[in-house]
């Protein structure tokens, strides 16, 4: 029963962990930017969708979408505000182009989530449940909403692959995190490939946003943990590797769950941190990567 | 040749001259003290629904005492502060507020961690200070301890000791009484303020007729309470008392969502809001929770009609600390009318004389001997705070009974002692 | 560069501090808190930029060595009593030695990895402060029985003393040898290495020092609090802060970080009034500095006095 209960639990906030790590890593891999204000969109997501299905009485499904459409938005105004003024800085020398991203989307992960604050105050939010009701899966009653939401985390994360390896726009994708210069020696317009894979990350940390909202409930005050949180498992699977990032989540989901379950809830967040500075010191690389 | 001026004259002419002086001095001087406005800080979260009241009802008693003419001749002044709900950024507002702005009292927070950050500069700094909602023990503890250091500070709200009390005393007519419930787990995020609750809650829940099974205490960033709901119901508790403050919409929502068998009671703050049914989408349908007042219920002649004006000019009913907020600012402005002066000390003497009937209750402070200095006194006649149910939408007072008769509702995945008892 | 050391800017840099010193006699209290403390974050700043300026590092996690030098000190001085100085030695000791354990396995990675490393240990030493909350008092913070002073200007004045003496020691380090070549394996480790210097082992003393005087800083701080706790020298938003005063001061010149924390942390107490909005309008005047003037204030007042 009790091992019904963790594999349960932990699959369906791993699948969610791994949404939000699949969008961070692919900014990272093909721009090379590690968007430190991903908490931030996540949150704008939720926070969007939650109030459009609330106050206007719109159904979950029309909140989520436009809580999707509100992450994209955010996903864009972070490339255009602070990303790619930076990348295409004169006065910031190339090789500290990492630095600056890094602070800039910081500080603002900081405006976006004091925004949040004064628009909508920092009380958690919850999208009613698009999926209401329990069922029984394996002797455990759980919500329905749990599982459908590790459900639509696999089918997207299935047609971001297929985007990937079978489209064309999906290969420039590819190709461009290998090796971006050249590509642009083949005559691709970088720009646009950039342009494609904020978009991509817009929609994945948007819906990541909204089905957090739909699971657990977002506030402004998550933020910063959940950039910590995508990065870590980012890291842990390696920089720039879809695979490793999945693998990752999952073993951060169930480490954290059979932590909370089997040790004590106020230690969740330990092995996954000790695990994160042990491999760490042993393959900086991550599981899967390849730099 | 002089003009001559007749004695009589002259002293008619000194007469009129030095009362026109005199009477010129009493109006120079009113008008100068009427230009002086009595400053008092409010230091509290902008950005949480609870701290906002704060301000919000401090704000509304201020414009309420100027409206009768103020204090003395003079109005009184709210002068806000956000604190960003760390205790860092409260210290350094606390110290504005004095060294700055020169407030003559300060009300600060709702939250524990805040205020016995800033109670130690209330005593260096000689500054009454209350706050209308925090609820550690330690915050009059101290004043018990080193009086003459701390006795500026006052607690305005029951302590975590007496909410539990507050709580096993209606879980004992409630839960017990009417409900035959006989167990309970205990579930408390890990706070400064639920340190206390808890250890009160493990003495006096046995003593209310609930035998205690187990105690889970969880880390108050906890965002996934599957495993504690799980854990908790494995142990088969006919009810589950809670100390939650700083969460409140995630667990709600959770508990709702997976559908878990036991009912909810004890201190749940957030769900004292009236915003909170739509915070959860109707989750919180059947929680129990302490709070300060209840719509439509009259603990005193000013509960309802400040309950109607707070709504009616902020859209929302205040959270209890916006209670305890709109009381303070009255019973401080009380202190210095008795006191005649904002000289601190004699603030301090005169605050702990009050005897006022605010919107809680009979509002009067423990004294130097008592176990809890300057904390506001519990029991029938005084404060007791109330417990309310969230039924279809709206909160139903369930206890004090001299006060509610409300029958208990609970949601149908809830499965009680009587249906377990007939299955 | 040496030209502005005996030049005007050694008599520019003597007028600020002599004007400093004179602080209490024309400054409210208020004022003369907000500068203590902001004294304090300068030496924080300082040490990140030794770090981060002149070894290449970007660490995330300067709280870890401040909050180590912070918690080691009062834990010592309310569990034995011993006078302030000797807690802060102890202080700085056990700075050190979580400096040195999270540097040896650190530094050797690059990038993105390094600050993660850092970030990661402060969020270790946060999670293990509030699990042994029966010493460290946990997330209400402990209070030490000993303070620096209660008089504000004293607290002033031992503030303004430190920084001013760790900025001359700072700085005098950026400018030696050893400044030079930390500077070098900062810019392009690889040449340095091959120019025959031991890149790992300079960068490895940048680190001590950044942590010794971070581990000082901290245990200061504390003692002019009067309270240690999570939110005062760990939580992940100092860090931010102390990152952003650095870059928004001009990185790599140790004198620019201190200038940025005290504009910082005046600016945040002068929007005060603005309420929720002062951290908005704060970090949005930063991002635009970064944006727009990357070398940061004093940088761009140097490399204008240049041209």
């Amino acid at each position: 029963m009790l091992a019904s209960q963790i594999l349960i639990d932990g699959f369906a906030i791993s699948a969610l962990y791994g949404l939000g790590a699949v969008g961070f890593t692919l900014i990272f891999g093909v721009s090379g930017v590690l968007n430190l204000a991903h908490g931030g969109v996540m949150l704008v997501a939720a926070l969007i969708g939650w109030f459009v299905a609330s106050e206007y009485g719109t159904g979950p499904f029309l909140g989520a979408a436009l809580g999707i459409l509100a992450g994209l938005g955010m996903a864009y105004l972070t490339y255009f505000i602070v990303v790619r003024p930076i990348q295409r800085s004169r006065v910031i020398p190339a090789a500290e182009q990492e630095i600056f991203i890094l602070t800039g989307t910081l500080l603002w992960g900081i405006m976006i989530q004091v925004g949040m604050d004064y628009l909508f105050t920092d009380n958690p939010v919850t999208m009613r449940p698009m999926f209401p009701g329990v069922v029984n899966l394996l002797g455990v009653r759980t919500p329905r909403n749990e599982l459908m939401i590790a459900v639509i985390c696999w089918v997207v994360i299935g047609l971001l692959w297929l985007l990937v390896n079978r489209t064309r726009a999906g290969k420039q994708l590819a190709a461009a995190s290998i090796n971006p210069r050249g590509l642009t020696l083949l005559g691709f317009e970088l720009s646009n490939i950039y342009l494609l894979v904020w978009s991509i990350y817009g929609v994945l940390a948007g819906l990541a946003g909204v089905l957090l909202a739909s699971f657990l409930g977002v506030s402004s005050g998550n933020a910063g943990q959940l950039t910590a949180s995508a990065f870590s498992i980012v890291v842990l699977g390696g920089l720039g590797s879809v695979s490793g990032s999945l693998v990752a989540a999952y073993v951060v989901g169930y480490l954290e769950t059979v932590t909370a379950y089997l040790i004590a809830p106020t230690l969740r967040p330990i092995p996954a941190l000790l695990l994160l500075v042990l491999v760490m010191y042993v393959r900086p690389q991550g599981l899967f990567g390849r730099r | 040749m002089s003009h001559p001026i007749s004695v009589r004259g002259a002293l008619l002419c000194a007469t009129r001259l030095s009362a026109a002086v005199g009477l010129a001095a009493a109006v120079g001087l009113t008008a100068a003290q009427a230009a002086e406005p009595i400053k008092i800080g409010v230091i509290s979260e902008e950005a949480a629904v609870a701290g906002a009241s704060i301000r919000h009802a401090a704000e509304m008693a201020a414009d309420e005492i100027n409206a009768k003419g103020g204090v003395n001749g003079s109005k009184i002044e709210i002068v806000a502060y956000d604190d960003h709900s760390s205790a860092a950024d409260a210290v350094r507002a606390f110290q504005r507020a004095v060294n700055q702005d020169h407030v003559k009292a300060v009300i600060v927070s709702y939250i524990s961690e805040v205020v016995l950050a800033v109670e130690p500069w209330a005593a260096r700094l000689h500054m009454p200070t209350i706050t209308p909602g925090a609820a550690s023990n330690d915050i009059s503890k101290r004043v018990h301890d080193d009086y003459a250091q701390y006795k500026y500070m006052f607690h305005g709200w029951l302590t975590s000791a007496f909410i539990a009390q507050s709580i096993c005393d209606g879980a004992h007519d409630n839960l017990v009484g009417k409900l035959h419930m006989k167990t309970a787990v205990v579930m408390s995020e890990d706070a400064a303020w639920t340190t206390p609750l808890d250890v009160r809650y493990l003495q006096c829940l046995p003593q209310a007729g609930l035998q205690v099974l187990d105690h889970i205490r969880f880390n108050p960033d906890t965002t996934d309470f599957t495993p504690i709901f799980n854990q908790i119901e494995a142990k088969k508790p006919d009810v589950i008392i809670t100390g939650i403050s700083h969460v409140g919409v995630q667990p709600t929502v959770q508990w709702h969502d997976q559908q878990v068998p036991i009912p909810m009671a004890g201190q749940s703050s957030q769900a004292t809001t009236s915003t909170f049914w739509k915070d959860t989408n109707g989750a919180t349908e059947g929680v129990i929770t302490a709070s300060a007042a209840s719509p439509g219920v009259a603990l005193s002649p000013t509960t309802i009609p400040f309950t109607e004006a707070y709504t009616k000019k902020f859209g929302a009913s205040p959270s209890y600390d916006g209670y305890t907020s709109y009381d303070e600012v009255h019973y401080i402005a009380d202190a210095i009318q008795r006191a005649g002066s904002t000289d601190a000390d004699k603030l301090v003497d005169a605050l702990e004389k009050t005897d006022y009937v605010g919107t809680v209750g009979r509002v009067q402070f423990y004294a130097k001997t008592d176990e809890f200095t300057h904390a506001m006194k519990y029991g029938k006649g005084f404060v007791t705070g109330v417990e309310i149910q969230w039924q279809n939408g709206k909160q139903v007072c369930i206890w004090p009974a001299d006060k509610c008769e409300a029958k208990l509702i609970f949601p149908s995945f809830v499965k009680l002692p009587q249906q377990t008892a007939a299955q | 560069m040496k030209r502005l050391i005996q030049g005007p800017g050694l008599w520019i840099a003597l007028l600020i501090v002599v004007v400093g010193a004179s602080g209490p006699w024309w400054l409210s209290a208020y004022i003369l808190g907000v500068l203590t403390s902001a004294y304090y974050f300068a030496v924080f700043a300082m040490s990140w930029d030794l770090l981060f300026g002149f070894a290449g590092e970007v660490n995330f996690g300067p709280t870890f060595l401040i909050g180590l030098g912070a918690y080691g000190a009062a834990i010592l001085n309310s569990t034995m009593g011993y006078p302030i100085p000797i807690c802060l030695v102890f202080g700085v000791a056990v700075a050190l030695v979580g400096g040195l354990l999270l540097a040896v396995p650190a530094l050797r990675l690059r990038g993105p990895y390094f600050g993660l490393i850092t970030l990661v240990s402060v969020l270790l030493l946060r999670n293990a402060i509030v699990i042994f909350a029966g010493v460290t008092g946990g997330e209400i913070g402990m209070t030490v029985p000993d303070v620096l002073s209660i008089d504000a200007n004293v607290n002033y004045w031992y503030a303004l003393a430190f920084m001013v003496v760790c900025a001359i020691i700072l700085f005098g380090l950026s400018r030696s040898a050893v400044g030079l070549i930390l500077q070098a394996s900062g810019q392009d480790a690889i040449e340095a290495a091959a120019l025959g210097f031991n890149v790992t082992k300079h960068k490895l003393a940048a680190f001590c020092v950044s942590a010794a005087f971070s581990g000082l800083a901290g245990g200061m701080l504390v003692f002019y609090l009067g309270t240690a706790s999570v939110d005062t020298v760990i939580d992940l938003s100092i860090a931010v802060q102390i990152i952003i005063a650095a870059v928004l001061g001009g990185r790599r010149t140790i004198l620019g970080p201190a200038l940025g924390a005290i504009v910082l942390l005046l600016a945040d107490e002068a929007l005060r009034p603005l309420g929720q909005l002062n951290t908005f309008v704060v970090s949005g005047v930063a991002l635009a500095v970064i944006l727009f003037f990357p070398d940061g204030l004093l940088g761009y007042l140097l490399h204008g006095k240049e041209e």
